[in-house]
């Protein structure tokens, strides 16, 4: 029985031969998020523009229909039988996801990771995107300078079997070690990427030790607007919070004062630059041996898409400042890091 | 007092109490208004949706689609109210239209077909969280009108929440629906067997579709009550319903093959489990240990049931569905 | 006029299969890359993995009961595999065979609570998936195991049959066959279907139904960790998080197979040709609608609309035949 489906997918084959785009022609890319998430909305728009303003063939946002490392794998390799020559990907996983971007090199297509890097060894070209570890690091920064170098702070996270979640936790723990004596860790609540378990542990939380914490940081999306909501619905303006991320609920609590500030990060020139970026490596460019990488914890060859700190001074402005970013980092890129043939 | 040790809520009901006697002690600030509070939330939201999944094991099957349609209801009572700028009232009948829409179709088609509900709403569970996401687009709606969010955030004296009114008159009624009418009684005997209830002449295809179509109700209910308390629509809304719901019936000493629910029981359920994840956040249990604690408490809670069960049985030597 | 018609025509399988085919045609035909290399090669490896994990479910619900810890079950195993190869320096035949001891020992206690205490495994399962889940993330801090031998990783992208086919899916297949021989034509298969079918009667014929079940809880946390090995295989490392959450992005997977295959929620009916051809429908759908483009965000719906539709179309099939054999 088995057997005759493989000979009938097999004689399907035969008929249908596939057409592989191959290595020159128009570059199609595939801009693909971890799952269905509001942070990726922008690469959508992003793939749109890069397609008017560099002339490539497509830069398509293609969402895995859950949040799920196979849903995610499935997808990617799907995209390759669509004639999708070179793939953006957010790791599902940040070693798991490592084996199919091999296989799409393999095949022909390059990729990179966007927003969040894999590890390495890696066949990723590179990573562009935020370094989840630095971020943390610098908002607990942020946190610790407003609370004036002293107090009692909490940190909220994502999933623990996600590997960023350690770095995050460890990140936040250098800053505060890195603060001396004054600043002290009370509590980390991890495994709140669900709204309705967020919201029952973090008010937990508030009603356990609201009035001994003195400030609150943030590393992951639902955790920080779950926090901002919650300090909102209090009332709340003394304790000082950090969160991550552009929701509105988080820009609107910063507005109101009840939100010190976030760590943005640059979603739509991840999308725009680095759909650009794949366009140039299909045509033929290589990296520079000097090219200036930066490193993090999980690769040597990570460039930083900005992530910035925003506080009531100009969340209302941030837009514009994320495009100058982006901006920048186009107009330098080829001569920074890329050797192309003439 | 005898009848009363039979009683499924009542060894739950002082656990309840001792337990909270126990927290209070080492950690006063459990029994603080705000942490009152915040606990009355919580159980205010995860009653309504134990109910909704109660009221599907009294008739022995199973609802996995619970999630799924308070999802749907949350994001279209939101998005009508933010694209449509619909009011309130509207926007609330409609959710509850679509709430038993869907549980009508879970019934219908489980009754008509004679599968399990169990695959039925296993595939109903796909379908409505792919109109969800495929409306939504995984974007969250933000518009909420200030009366919806101050019934989320209010509260009406003390530590008392808005929020909690309508679960409580829900659960009156279900405690009046399975103790009081014939309707409970024929979807338990349903449960029990369903030749039996048969052949005492009553419609099952009835019996079925109205415990779904409640079902339905009581997941928009809950769907919107998420929103009220979280002030925004997101799609992920109900994604972290499915084991809570069987939980709390479970630890109420309901049992999965059919035909034995406990309305007062199920409630304490709720409790005990929002008491056990507050005083995990309270007592600041390390987040790796979180998880393994919460299945042992699981595995407590159903051996300390199946142990008076199995000493009432001894007592009183009736046949029992284990 | 009904004994024309085989025997195998009215079976579930014989519904799915034309289904499968059916599936087959359509995508072939209106889409260009279902049918290339890359994407029939990268097809059989999901497939063998769902089959693998869709037979461990199976053989829980062959008693009535269900294995929600299959997942955090599968993703324990194979973190302990990894920890064995990499950490230990086991061989890999040493390790394969420890994992799946491994994997049956956490089968047992599941097996042996649920026994005992006669509590349906729907809740132990519950119960014992977040500890498993919870000591796995403990132990390893949520680190993986990625420095895992080339021999073994290398065994995950090998490609046969024309670079086809993943050896992963003869494994899968293989397995069909020998859990196919072990419930049809040994003692103890039978004995096992016997206490699922009816455990008061298999009890009176001397069977020891709770044994039995616990072989079956075993059987599962076996085959949960073979499938462990070769997601690990397959990604080319150990990873907590690679079933997701408690290990919940294997569920769906598990119930589907199983279900779409015929085997009978109740207990008492094992299918394993049938959990074949689920897998094998539900992997075929998946791919094909994110080929034919029905925009991402509609892909569960419509998978759902087609599940329900298989099960519906199967329920019309029985109907059917079970009318046209009282008509003879």
């Amino acid at each position: 029985m088995k057997k005759f489906i493989i000979f009938l997918t097999s004689f399907f084959a035969l008929l249908v031969s596939p057409v592989f785009a191959g290595g020159h022609g128009v570059t199609k890319v595939a801009l693909v998020p971890g799952g269905p998430h509001p942070y990726f909305a922008a690469w959508e728009q992003a793939g749109l523009d890069a397609v008017e303003d560099f002339g490539l063939g497509k830069a398509d946002y293609r969402v895995p229909a859950e949040w799920d490392l196979s849903q995610q794998n499935e997808l990617i390799e799907s995209l390759v039988g669509q004639g999708y020559n070179a793939v953006l990907v957010f790791p599902g996983d940040a070693v798991g996801t490592n084996k199919i971007l091999g296989e799409l090199d393999d095949a022909g297509i390059p990729t990179a990771a966007l927003a969040g890097c894999v590890e390495q060894p890696t066949q990723a070209k590179f990573c562009f995107g935020t370094d989840t570890g630095h971020s943390a690091y610098l908002g607990t920064k942020e946190l610790i300078k407003a609370l004036g170098g002293k107090g009692k702070i909490a940190h909220f996270t994502g999933f623990l079997v996600d590997p960023n979640t350690t770095l995050r936790i460890n990140a936040v723990e250098q800053a505060v070690s890195e603060a001396g004596g004054g600043v002290e860790i009370i509590q980390v609540i991890a495994d709140i990427d669900a709204y309705e378990p967020a919201d029952e542990k973090i008010n937990a939380f508030m009603a356990a030790q609201g009035s001994e914490v003195d400030g609150i940081v943030t590393t992951a999306w639902v955790p920080a607007v779950v926090a901002a909501q919650a300090l909102t619905n209090m009332g709340d303006k003394r304790i000082k919070m950090v969160g991550i991320d552009h929701d509105e609920v988080v820009l609107k609590a910063i507005k109101d004062g009840y939100v010190h500030g976030t760590m943005l990060q640059n979603p739509y020139g991840q999308g725009y630059i680095g759909s650009y970026v794949m366009d140039k490596v299909r045509q033929g460019c290589e990296f520079k041996a000097d090219a200036p990488w930066k490193s993090t914890a999980q690769t040597d060859q990570f460039i930083d898409s900005g992530t910035v700190f925003v506080d009531i001074s100009d969340v209302d402005t941030y837009v514009m400042a994320m495009r100058g970013i982006s901006l920048e980092i186009l107009e330098t890129f080829d001569s920074t890091y890329l050797n192309c043939p003439s | 007092m005898s009848a009363l040790l039979k009683k499924d809520w009542f060894g739950l009901g002082l656990v309840l109490i001792f337990g909270s006697i126990l927290i209070s002690l080492f950690k006063p600030a459990f029994i603080s208004p705000f942490n009152l509070y915040v606990l009355m939330l919580s159980v205010s939201l995860m009653l309504v949706v134990a109910m909704s999944q109660m009221i599907i094991i009294a008739i022995g099957q199973m609802n996995l689609s619970v999630g799924a349609i308070g999802g749907l209801v949350a994001i279209s009572f939101t998005g009508l109210m933010e694209v449509y700028s619909m009011s309130i009232l509207p926007a609330v009948l409609i959710g509850l239209l679509i709430g038993l829409a869907c549980g009508f179709i879970n019934g219908y088609i489980t009754v008509k077909t004679g599968i399990s509900a169990f695959i039925i709403t296993l595939a109903t569970l796909y379908i409505f969280k792919g109109m969800n996401l495929g409306i939504t687009e995984a974007q969250p709606f933000y518009e909420i009108p200030e009366a919806v969010k101050f019934f989320g955030n209010a509260k009406i004296f003390g530590p008392i929440p808005y929020l909690v009114i309508i679960p409580i008159i829900i659960t009156v009624l279900m405690w009046i629906l399975m103790n009081r009418t014939s309707l409970g009684r024929y979807m338990l005997a349903y449960g029990n067997n369903v030749q039996s209830s048969e052949l005492i002449g009553i419609s099952s295809t009835k019996i079925v579709i109205y415990a779904h179509v409640i079902s339905g109700l009581l997941a928009a209910i809950g769907g919107m009550l998420v929103v009220c308390r979280l002030q925004l629509g997101t799609p992920n809304i109900g994604d972290s319903w499915l084991l809570p719901s069987f939980a709390a019936p479970v630890i109420g000493g309901a049992i999965l093959a059919g035909g034995k629910v406990d309305v007062i029981a199920t409630a304490f359920g709720v409790i005990l489990v929002s008491i056990i994840s507050q005083a995990l956040v309270i007592f600041k249990i390390d987040p790796f240990f979180v998880q393994i604690f919460l299945g042992f408490m699981i595995l407590l809670a159903v051996f300390i049931n199946r142990y008076r069960e199995y000493r009432e049985e001894r007592r009183t030597k009736v046949f029992s569905d284990e | 006029m009904n004994n024309k018609i085989p025997n195998f025509v009215k079976t579930n399988q014989f519904g799915l299969l034309i289904l499968v085919i059916v599936f087959i045609c359509i995508f072939s035909f209106s889409t260009d890359g279902f049918t290339s290399r890359f994407n029939i090669y990268a097809l059989s490896r999901v497939v063998a993995l769902d089959i693998m994990i869709g037979l461990a479910m199976m053989v829980v619900i062959l008693t009535g009961g269900l294995n929600l810890s299959l997942g955090a079950l599968g993703v324990s195993a194979a973190m302990f595999g990894g920890w064995c190869m990499e950490s230990m320096g086991i061989p890999i035949s040493i390790t394969i065979i420890l994992v799946l001891a491994f994997g049956s020992f956490l089968g047992w206690i599941n097996g042996f609570v649920t026994v005992r205490t006669g509590v349906h495994s729907f809740i132990v399962t519950l119960a014992t998936m977040s500890i498993y889940f919870g000591f796995m993330t403990l132990l390893t801090e949520a680190e993986a195991f990625r420095k895992l031998p080339e021999a073994f990783t290398d065994f995950g992208s090998l490609k046969l049959f024309n670079k086809y086919i993943s050896p992963l899916l003869i494994i899968s297949v293989l397995t069909c066959f020998v859990l196919y021989y072990i419930f049809k034509y040994t003692d103890i298969g039978r004995k096992l279907i016997a206490a699922g079918a009816n455990p008061d009667a298999a009890e009176l014929s001397g069977i020891s139904v709770d044994r039995m079940f616990i072989y079956c809880h075993m059987l599962s946390g076996f085959l949960a960790a073979l499938a462990g090995i070769m997601l690990t295989a397959r990604i080319g490392a150990a990873i907590p998080s690679m079933a997701g959450h408690l290990g919940f992005d294997w569920l769906l997977p598990a119930f589907l197979a199983p279900v779409l295959g015929g085997t009978l929620l109740s207990g008492g009916k094992v299918t394993v040709f049938g959990t074949m051809l689920g897998a094998i429908l539900v992997t075929l759908i998946n791919n094909g609608l994110y080929l034919i483009d029905v925009g991402e965000f509609w892909v569960r719906f419509f998978l759902g609309i087609i599940l329900l539709g298989a099960v519906l179309l199967d329920r019309a099939r029985e109907y059917f035949t079970v009318k046209n054999s009282i008509v003879s």
